[in-house]
């Protein structure tokens, strides 16, 4: 997928993460900062770009503020703030396919 | 159980709660703010706030009571979403020192701070120092700097390029890209760097959102009381000594400023706070052409006062072919009918 504008997904509420994707300019370009990076900030970050990956994201700024959120609920926020980026988010969403 | 809402200019009682909680918390409210929230209890009483002023937030405050209840981050959560909402994806905050370390928890890093005043901060890790990185590409041995609006651009600007011109190797000619003035900033960097292209020396930069910016200096553009106008300059000068240390500036030149209050304040803040950073700054005093100061304010009124004949011998040519072509009419009919042509 494209990311054709900014867009933005989530909370900064405890359990929750705030993420913001960008247009990027030819490669993923992930800035993370977490309230539990020392213990998760690999795992968050591997969950991230696989989120990434699944949804053919090549190309893209993606600003995660984490407040130690599960793996499903950062996968939710990346998957709808990506959706929101290219005005998919409001029909067509793949259930099933990409989403899953 | 408590809810956040948005409280208009108009909601006076709610107004009214705002200032009690930012003076309770000790925060000077901004004189100049388009958006803001409160976070309230069951009973109406206010816990926590927040505002906008463009791509800032500022006047953040939680009532010392309910802090650790991570009620800021509800607000900050919802700004971010109305910023969000309106385009906004860059932002930047203002914090008492002692509060930066809660909004580092909330993604906002530092890029300068005022000694026991306040922090500047923004949203993106690499913001600043990317900012810089690409000026510092710019950098040849030891540098004099200029800052101007150019309002438009005038003999007295001229003036001033060609001085430091004169004394140094290089000159690095900021142009303030906020758009809040009268000309559109497209015209002005235009005639900025047509009236500069003889002097080979000068390199011509967009100031970008960290030089008298809406972000670094809000009250540059819009009136504010004098310790807010005094706390901007402070902020926006450490800022300044940064973009300094990456370009190698070791002097900025000034023009001295006889009719503005608030170029007034910040020339008086920099002749103070620049040698301190180890810059030198030069306030050259003002162009005359026989008994009227050359300035973009002189200019502006007699512009205002329908006189564009009067104008000829204070604008170079450059900018004396633009007033006079088609594509200036709109500049000059806003100008005439812009009820405070001088700056404040």
């Amino acid at each position: 997928m494209e990311i054709l504008q900014a867009a933005m997904a989530g909370t900064l509420e405890s359990s929750d993460a705030q993420v913001t994707v960008e247009p990027g300019d030819g490669s993923v370009e992930l800035t993370l900062s977490s309230s539990v990076m020392n213990q998760y900030g690999r795992q968050i970050k591997a969950t991230v770009l696989e989120t990434l990956e699944r949804l053919n994201v090549s190309s893209a700024k993606v600003t995660v503020v984490d407040k130690g959120a599960l793996d499903c609920t950062l996968k939710a926020r990346v998957e709808c703030a990506v959706f929101r980026s290219c005005g998919a988010s409001a029909e067509n969403i793949p259930w099933g396919g990409a989403i899953r | 159980m408590s809810y956040l809402s948005r409280i208009a200019p108009t909601d006076r009682r709610r107004r009214a709660q705002v200032d009690a909680l930012l003076e309770q918390e000790g925060i000077q409210r901004d004189g100049n703010l388009d958006y803001t929230c409160g976070l309230f209890d069951e009973d109406g009483a206010l816990l926590a706030t927040g505002s906008c002023f463009g791509p800032t937030l500022r006047c953040l405050a939680v009532d010392h009571a309910h802090q650790g209840e991570g009620l800021l981050n509800q607000v900050l959560t919802h700004l971010t979403e109305y910023q969000a909402e309106r385009g906004c994806f860059q932002l930047f905050l203002y914090t008492k020192c002692q509060s930066a370390k809660f909004f580092g928890d909330l993604g906002f890093y530092e890029i300068a701070r005022v000694d026991g005043k306040l922090v500047f901060m923004e949203n993106r890790r690499d913001g600043f120092a990317r900012y810089c990185q690409k000026l510092s590409q710019h950098r040849r041995g030891d540098a004099a700097a200029i800052v101007m609006n150019a309002n438009p651009f005038t003999r007295g600007h001229l003036y001033l390029v060609e001085q430091a011109a004169k004394e140094w190797e290089t000159v690095h000619l900021f142009v303030l890209s906020e758009d809040a003035s009268l000309v559109p900033y497209p015209v002005r960097w235009k005639l900025v760097t047509e009236g500069v292209a003889h002097l080979p020396n000068v390199v011509c930069h967009p100031s970008g959102p960290y030089i008298i910016s809406a972000a670094t200096f809000p009250s540059y553009f819009l009136k504010d009381a004098d310790t807010v106008i005094l706390t901007h300059a402070a902020l926006d000068i450490a800022v300044f000594g940064k973009i300094a240390a990456a370009l190698g500036i070791v002097c900025r030149y000034v023009g001295e400023e006889p009719g503005s209050h608030v170029t007034a304040l910040y020339n008086q803040t920099m002749a103070q706070r620049l040698p301190e950073m180890g810059i030198d700054c030069r306030i050259i005093p003002r162009l005359t052409e026989g008994d009227t100061v050359v300035s973009a304010s002189t200019v502006r009124k007699a512009i205002h006062d329908g006189d564009l004949e009067a104008v000829r011998p204070w604008v170079p040519e450059t900018t004396w072919r633009y007033l006079t072509s088609p594509a200036a009419a709109s500049v000059l009919q806003a100008i005439q009918r812009s009820g405070s042509v001088v700056h404040y």
